[in-house]
């Protein structure tokens, strides 16, 4: 019987067995197939995680137990208490399988952006924090409301305490004009919006702002928003902008021509009606013809027209400088920059150190079609800024001291980095005798100046002609004297030395000996005595007297006076010393002297003047006079040209029936690269060339005007020669222009270029690079290549790194069959971003904000309690169910214990019978 | 602790109502079945047994009691849903940065990267530390959280689940922006990037303010063949013919035998084999395309059939501009020249309209004003105004001059194409007075005369004379001059841009004064877009075909467009185990010890199980009574 009975609730656990394992199946199934959701009564349920039903195959077992049960409990009364533990058991795992119901929510998670940019006044942020507290008041009980600021970067701001509002005391990022709020980024704020709405609210944004964005794309933010499920409201900023004047652009003509004037016309902002002075720079320089303006502006835009005119081609960068004479809250907004790439001949600096005589070589330049800019030594451009407007840039016999001591520096940068050209003419002022010598132009040049050429050079006569007037009586006289023997002291033994020192008449006190008779000639200078009137013509022509009859490859006059004396004739005298080879310098000590007349005897004379205000230096000056006289670089004699390599630009030009050339001075080729290009019938270099960085560096060593090269000038290659030269050398050959367009996204630049062929179809294959360097830094450039997007479109990317206008240069090659590039075409423009956008524009752009409302599903101006409204929206959440479940598995529980705690049947005495 | 579930209150409540119950039951003394036994020497036994097991059973009547107010107490413990709040300012927080960009769909990772650096992702949810919370970020070209900084493991894998790989690049900058905001002011920060490492960094690199930088990648492979650029444009001067250029780059490391094919509207239109060297581009161009496709795809794959890592970019769309007749109305009281300029271009739909009886109906691509300046109807098109009235034309009049020309004149506007217009001469005239941002396109030394600009969208062009009263008419600059005005508006020529580029705000022309656009995707859903400025703006991010309307019932007009991704440093697949930013290296993200966190009530509902059925054991086999 008792086997009988066990052997029945076995069959009864394993049934039980088989159908959880059964119905276990049949869910996996179900769950595979995705069945395990349905809806009923319009609810959509859902089983989480059916796999944790699997706690249900522990029913056997207790079927099992209650098999095996020792409990004194009538068999219905351990059926039903199985019954409640099994629904016990289900209620719990049906918790732990999650089953879900979803359901709408109209709970609204509301997030307000407020900008906090520098745009925006306090004024406004005021209006921004009593809107917020009415939106505190006006959410309902399971609303939500968070709040974010933002500028540069948005930031979530805490605004309840002890569930009361408190929102901070200023909403700003910093103080106004730092870099946290010189910016507004809208879009990044509606980013950081989307991570504060909990999954089970309508998510709701409002926009406080007055708009004006600098970064990110506020339209096309608010249509993903909504495409998002959020619903984005504005409430534009009304309160007027704060004192404000803001230059907001500088319009340039597009195309401009060297000469002929234009309107520069600047558009100036400000919020209310004021008064400002501008003032207009063109380069470095106040612009020249209209600079300073003081005016009055109105509320709004107002427009400011500047005449201008540009002398020289080349890139020009215009600076508009804003002076308010009114209250004015941002200053960086009153300074604007713009470039303008002038298209003109191509331009020449030519320094010379003779300015009189500059005129041969400018003429023959300009005939050939170039803008010849010449300028005196001590007006060489101080600037590489500056010095970048030339193509091509030219020092002829300019003596070393005259020359500005940075400027040897910047023709370097110029040449090596600029791609510029430069040529080094001679002169009895040039290479060595210039005192070039271990200079920065010496290391660029392809020649090297300390020809040692010594032992062939002739001998140097030199006459001191020296004032001992009345005037000279002192620390002049005697300094004049240690002058004299310093000269003697720089001179070699075989050079001839004469002194002679005049009052009302000369007097030979050393007669022309040669200068190894030191202690001779150093008593005899010692002899000298102050005397009477000034008599300069007799003295000058004394010394001419006695050098014209002396043998020597120099002849050098060297006149010291302090006073005035009579002109006539000396300016004849010295024109028949010059032809006869003797050069004069002239040196005038104090203030008495005629400059005037010394200093044209110096500049007919070949030789330079010195004006002395302090005797002290007289020596000094001596020496080195005598020191570049005695260099004995310089070979003057009539000799042919000889061309040693082929040149392209000597294409065209016999170099074979030039007229003689008169002098050089005598240097020494480098090795290669330098390149001999003309030589002398001597074999020194005449002209020769290397390319140094990207530029081109010459070296020519005769002179270029009507001193040795005065054959030259009467020669028809003459200009052709020059200009060719110049051409071939000069720093950016122009070339087919192609159309550049930018555009312009915060910081971000594109750059497009569309290349057609001659026949209008796409020009393919193009290897392009862009250029970009901020005005006045042209050494700090970036490069950026193209990408052909498109039949014949080019495109390049670059972020601006700071603000200015920037220039931009791009270069188009092609490549040829043998795979090397050929440059093609050039493109140019340019780019202004003078200062943060934030301070471009005060008004609020309306507009902006309402398409923004529009496209992203909200309202323009909602009230709080519209905010807060969910309309029709409404949002689906799952609502998990479980704790329902453990409530029911707690009765289940009860019950089962009352099942099994009370007797609830079978109360009555078992009847013997039954015993039985 | 926190209780998340039910109120204190009513835990106790519910509590001590079972716990009473409970006891009351063991109070109440089970009722015994009377049995008559008829031999006593039997109670005997019975009562001796009795008296020894009284103690035994009387502990198991405590015990069975003890075990019953236990599982109370934890069914209502349960029912509290505990939190464990005491760590819960210094627990991590973390931004999981999962990269959704287009070399995410690289297939070396079975079924795609996406999908692996999700199960990264998920495991790491699933680690999250009792206070720990995270935020989750899909980054693509723009990042975009789908989460809120929560705990709820539900929610997190929810977000996880909803990131979909994007045609377009990510902006791991902007990314990073985003997870230094979100993590500001907050303890503990961190910052996941689960990526293929295919990333530009950040410059200059974002400031995440002591956040730690960690770096998950995935990826095993970098074979991929891309198109690189895909685009097709009209000859200037024969527009019925077109040139298509691909752009094809091998981003393997073994030489490829590639088949590109063409399809025009689809059918095939070309095809031809090429051999790409490894790490190479390839540009190929077909010139002389006939214009009467539409829509044309690039494919590219490798000649023998195998398939590469990214299929994205093996497809790339372009549309052909559209040479529709464009529709011109002529607002004119007569002018023979303008319409026998009009004659000349076959594309050319004109209508003639007194100007007593303008604005007429239906929608225009260019409306010429002759000598009158009405108010601008919203579907006019571009607008030309020859010698317009002081009132109404967009641009102001200057003073009246004679005798002049053309003495300067922008060679490169489009306006001016094939003219010369240095010896026309003008009887009489208008000096323009353009507003700033017009441009001057022609002017005589007394002042602009022909300005071309834009008003709110709307393009036009202003001639300060009327050409009847110079010898322009008589040139065949004339004709010319009015077919590049109409030409201008329609962006049909060198402007054209036969697809988008994926990753960035488009802004698509559409017809003057549309103030709505409805864009369809390529997947066919449809969303409303605003329009700025004449034109429809949106940002794109998936690759493919685009249809957008504009305008209202009576004047919609459909326009179509392409997108591609287009990007070869988004085609360069090859993954890169390490990622640094700001020169700083980011370590391997700590995964946390998982298990016992935040739903406590799980595990004392599974307690709950196992006691009730040890309980259930013990009652039956009497070890409890």
């Amino acid at each position: 019987m008792k086997r009988t009975s066990q052997l029945r609730w076995a069959l009864a656990a394993l049934a039980t067995a088989a159908l959880a394992v059964a119905g276990y199946r049949k869910l996996l199934s179900a769950a595979a197939g995705g069945e395990l959701a349905w809806t009923r009564g319009g609810v959509h349920y859902e089983l989480l995680h059916p796999g944790v039903l699997a706690v249900l195959f522990v029913a056997p077992l207790l079927v099992w137990m209650l098999g095996r049960s020792l409990a004194d409990l009538p068999f219905g009364q351990r059926l039903l208490a199985l019954g409640f533990r099994l629904g016990f058991l289900a209620l719990l795992a049906l918790a732990l399988a999650r089953l879900v119901r979803t359901e709408d929510a109209r709970n609204v998670a509301l997030v307000a952006l407020v900008d906090v940019s520098d745009s925006v006044p306090d004024e406004a942020l005021a209006d921004a924090k009593a809107e917020l507290q009415k939106l505190y008041a006006a959410r309902g009980h399971d609303d939500t409301l968070r709040l974010v600021t933002f500028a540069t970067r948005p930031r979530l701001v805490e605004i309840e305490h002890d569930r009361k509002l408190a929102l901070p005391p200023s909403l700003r990022h910093g103080p106004r004009g730092s870099p946290a709020s010189a910016t507004t980024n809208i879009a990044s704020a509606l980013e950081l919006a989307y991570a504060l709405f909990p999954p089970d609210r309508l998510k709701h944004v409002v926009l406080l702002s007055d708009g004006v964005e600098t970064e990110g794309d506020l339209l096309a933010e608010s249509a993903r928003a909504r495409s998002l499920g959020v619903r984005l409201s504005v409430v534009p900023y009304r309160h007027p902008p704060p004192a404000e004047v803001a230059v907001v652009g500088l319009r340039l003509p597009d195309k401009v021509d060297v000469g002929q004037s234009f309107d520069v016309a600047a558009d100036v902002y400000a919020s209310r009606a004021t008064r400002a002075r501008a003032r207009l720079y063109q380069g470095e320089t106040l612009n020249g013809l209209d600079g300073v303006r003081e005016t009055s502006l109105h509320p709004g835009m107002n427009e400011l027209k500047f005449k201008s005119v540009v002398r020289v081609g080349g890139e020009l960068t215009y600076e508009l400088k804003l002076e308010p004479l009114g209250p004015d809250e941002f200053s960086a907004n009153n300074d604007y920059t713009a470039t303008l790439d002038v298209p003109g001949r191509p331009s020449v600096l030519y320094v010379e150190g003779q300015p009189n005589r500059a005129n041969y070589l400018a003429s023959a330049l300009g005939a050939q079609e170039f803008d010849v800019d010449v300028r005196a030594p001590g007006a060489f451009p101080a600037s590489l800024r500056e010095l970048e407007r030339y193509d091509f840039v030219i020092v002829s016999d300019t003596p070393r001291e005259a020359f500005p001591a940075a400027g040897q520096e910047l023709v370097e940068r110029y040449v090596r980095d600029l791609g510029g050209g430069f040529l080094f003419a001679g002169g009895d002022a040039g290479f060595g005798l210039g005192g070039w010598s271990h200079t920065t132009f010496e290391r660029l040049l392809p020649v090297r100046m300390d020809a040692e050429r010594r032992k062939e050079m002739p001998d140097v006569a030199m006459a001191l002609v020296i004032d001992r007037s009345g005037s000279m009586t002192g620390l002049p006289m005697e300094m004049a004297k240690s002058a004299c023997i310093a000269t003697l002291g720089a001179l070699q033994p075989d050079d001839m030395l004469e002194v002679v020192a005049f009052d009302s008449a000369p007097t030979r006190y050393v007669k022309l000996q040669p200068a190894r008779y030191r202690s001779r000639i150093q008593s005899d200078v010692e002899r000298i005595q102050p005397g009477g009137g000034t008599e300069i013509f007799s003295a000058l022509d004394m010394a001419y007297q006695d050098l014209s009859v002396v043998r020597a490859r120099r002849k050098h006059v060297i006149l010291l006076t302090d006073g005035q004396a009579p002109e006539q004739g000396i300016r004849e005298l010295v024109q028949s010393m010059v032809s006869a080879s003797i050069t004069v310098t002239t040196v005038g000590l104090g203030d008495g002297v005629k400059q005037d007349l010394l200093r044209s005897m110096a500049d007919a004379g070949g030789g330079r003047f010195h004006f002395v205000p302090d005797p002290n230096s007289l020596p000094k000056i001596f020496t080195r006079e005598t020191e570049m006289v005695s260099q004995q670089a310089g070979v003057e004699e009539w000799f042919p040209v000889e061309e040693v390599a082929p040149a392209d630009f000597l294409k065209g030009i016999a170099i074979g029936s030039a007229p003689l050339l008169h002098g050089y001075v005598a240097t020494e080729l480098k090795p290669a690269p330098a390149q001999l290009v003309l030589q002398s019938d001597r074999g020194d270099p005449i002209l020769a060339r290397w390319r140094a960085g990207l530029g081109w560096a010459l070296a020519w060593t005769s002179d270029v005007k009507n001193h040795w090269a005065v054959e030259w000038l009467r020669w028809s290659g003459y200009p052709k020669f020059w200009g060719q030269l110049v051409r071939e050398h000069m720093r950016v050959k122009r070339r087919h222009e192609l159309e550049m367009k930018t555009t312009v996204t915060g910081s971000h630049v594109r750059a497009t270029v569309d290349a057609f062929t001659l026949d209008e179809r796409f020009d393919d294959g193009l290897e392009s690079n862009l250029f970009v360097s901020a005005a006045g830094k042209p050494q700090e450039r970036t490069e950026h290549p193209f990408r052909q997007v498109a039949p014949g479109r080019y495109e390049a990317d670059f972020d601006l790194t700071g603000y200015g206008a920037f220039l931009l240069r791009a270069e188009h090659a092609h490549r040829d069959a043998a795979g090397e590039l050929k440059p093609f075409a050039t493109s140019s423009g340019h780019v202004s971003n003078p200062y943060p956008r934030e301070y471009a524009s005060f008004d609020p752009d309306v507009a902006k904000l309402t398409r923004a409302a529009k496209s992203g599903g909200g309202v323009v101006d909602p009230t709080p309690a519209a905010l807060f409204d969910p309309g029709s929206e409404k949002i689906s959440t799952q609502k998990d169910l479980w704790d329902r479940f453990v409530l029911a598995a707690i009765v289940a529980f009860l019950l089962d214990l009352l099942v099994r705690r009370v007797r609830l049947w079978d109360r009555k005495p078992v009847r013997a019978k039954a015993r039985s | 602790m926190t209780l998340a579930g039910l109120p204190l209150a009513w835990l106790v409540g519910i509590g001590a109502g079972a716990a009473a119950v409970t006891v009351l039951l063991y109070i109440l003394k089970l009722r015994r079945r009377p049995v008559a036994v008829a031999f006593a020497p039997l109670w005997h036994r019975v009562l001796g047994d009795r008296d020894a097991s009284r103690l035994f059973s009387k502990l198991r009547r405590w015990l069975s009691l003890a075990l019953q107010l236990l599982l109370v107490l934890l069914l209502c413990l349960a029912l509290g849903d505990p939190r464990p709040s005491h760590e819960l300012g210094s627990g991590r927080h973390l931004v999981l940065l999962i990269d959704a960009s287009a070399s995410m769909q690289a297939t070396d990772e079975k079924p795609t990267r996406l999908d692996a650096a999700k199960n990264v992702a998920r495991k790491l949810v699933r680690g999250l530390g009792g206070s720990d919370r995270a935020l989750v970020v899909a980054m693509g070209a723009v990042p975009v959280p789908l989460s809120t900084m929560s705990d709820e493991a539900t929610e997190l894998l929810a977000a996880v689940d909803r990131v979909h790989a994007a045609d377009t690049r990510a902006d791991l900058g902007r990314a990073l922006e985003l997870a230094s905001d979100a993590l500001h002011g907050l303890p503990n920060g961190e910052v996941v990037v689960l990526s293929d490492g295919v990333l530009t960094p950040p410059e200059p690199p974002p400031d995440l303010g002591g956040a730690a930088l960690r770096f998950a990648p995935v990826g095993k492979s970098g074979k991929n063949l891309a198109i690189t650029a895909f685009s097709v444009r009209r000859y200037p001067l024969d527009k019925s013919r077109l040139e298509v250029m691909t752009e094809l780059a091998n981003l393997d490391s073994e030489r490829a035998e590639v088949e590109l094919s063409l399809f025009g509207d689809g059918a095939i239109i070309d095809s031809e084999r090429l051999v790409i060297e490894p790490g190479a581009r390839l540009s190929r161009f077909f010139p002389d395309v006939g214009g009467a496709r539409h829509a044309l795809e690039a494919r590219l794959r490798y000649a023998d059939g195998r398939a590469d890592a990214l299929p994205a970019d093996d497809r790339a769309y372009a549309l052909v501009p559209e040479r529709r007749r464009a529709k011109v109305l002529v607002v004119t009281p007569g002018n023979t020249y303008l319409e026998a300029a009009l004659l000349l271009d076959e594309y050319l739909d004109v209508t003639d309209l007194k100007p007593s009886q303008y604005p007429p109906r239906g929608a225009f691509d260019a409306t010429i004003f002759d000598g009158v300046a009405p108010p601008p109807a919203d579907a006019s098109g571009g607008l030309v105004y020859l010698n317009p009235p002081a009132e109404g034309g967009p641009v102001k009049l200057g003073k009246t001059i004679t005798g002049f020309g053309f003495d300067t004149w922008d060679k490169k506007s489009p306006l001016l194409r094939f003219i010369a217009p240095g010896d026309v001469q003008v009887a009489t005239g208008h000096a323009l007075d353009p507003s700033p941002g017009d441009k001057i396109v022609g002017a005589s030394d007394d002042g602009p005369i022909l300005v071309a600009g834009n008003r709110s969208g709307r393009p036009f062009v202003v001639l300060g004379f009327d050409p009847r009263q110079s010898d322009l008419v008589l040139r065949p600059a004339w004709p010319l001059f009015v077919l590049n005005a109409i030409d201008s508006f329609s962006e049909s020529d060198t402007s054209y841009v036969s697809a988008y580029r994926t990753g960035e705000v488009w802004r698509v022309p559409v017809p003057p004064g549309a103030r709505e656009a409805e864009l369809t995707a390529p997947d066919g859903s449809t969303h409303a877009v605003p329009v700025e400025d004449g034109r429809a703006v949106t940002f794109g991010d998936h690759a493919g075909f685009y249809r957008l309307t504009s305008g209202s019932d009576a004047t919609r007009v459909v326009t179509e467009f392409a997108a591609n991704l287009s990007d070869l440093d988004e085609s360069r697949i090859l993954p890169h185990k390490t990622l640094t930013v700001a020169s700083r290296q980011a370590a391997a993200p700590a995964v946390g010890s998982g298990g016992v966190r935040r739903e406590v009530w799980l595990w004392l509902l599974a307690a709950v199980l196992l006691l009730s059925v040890v309980e259930w054991i013990t009652y039956h086999r009497r070890v409890t009574v």
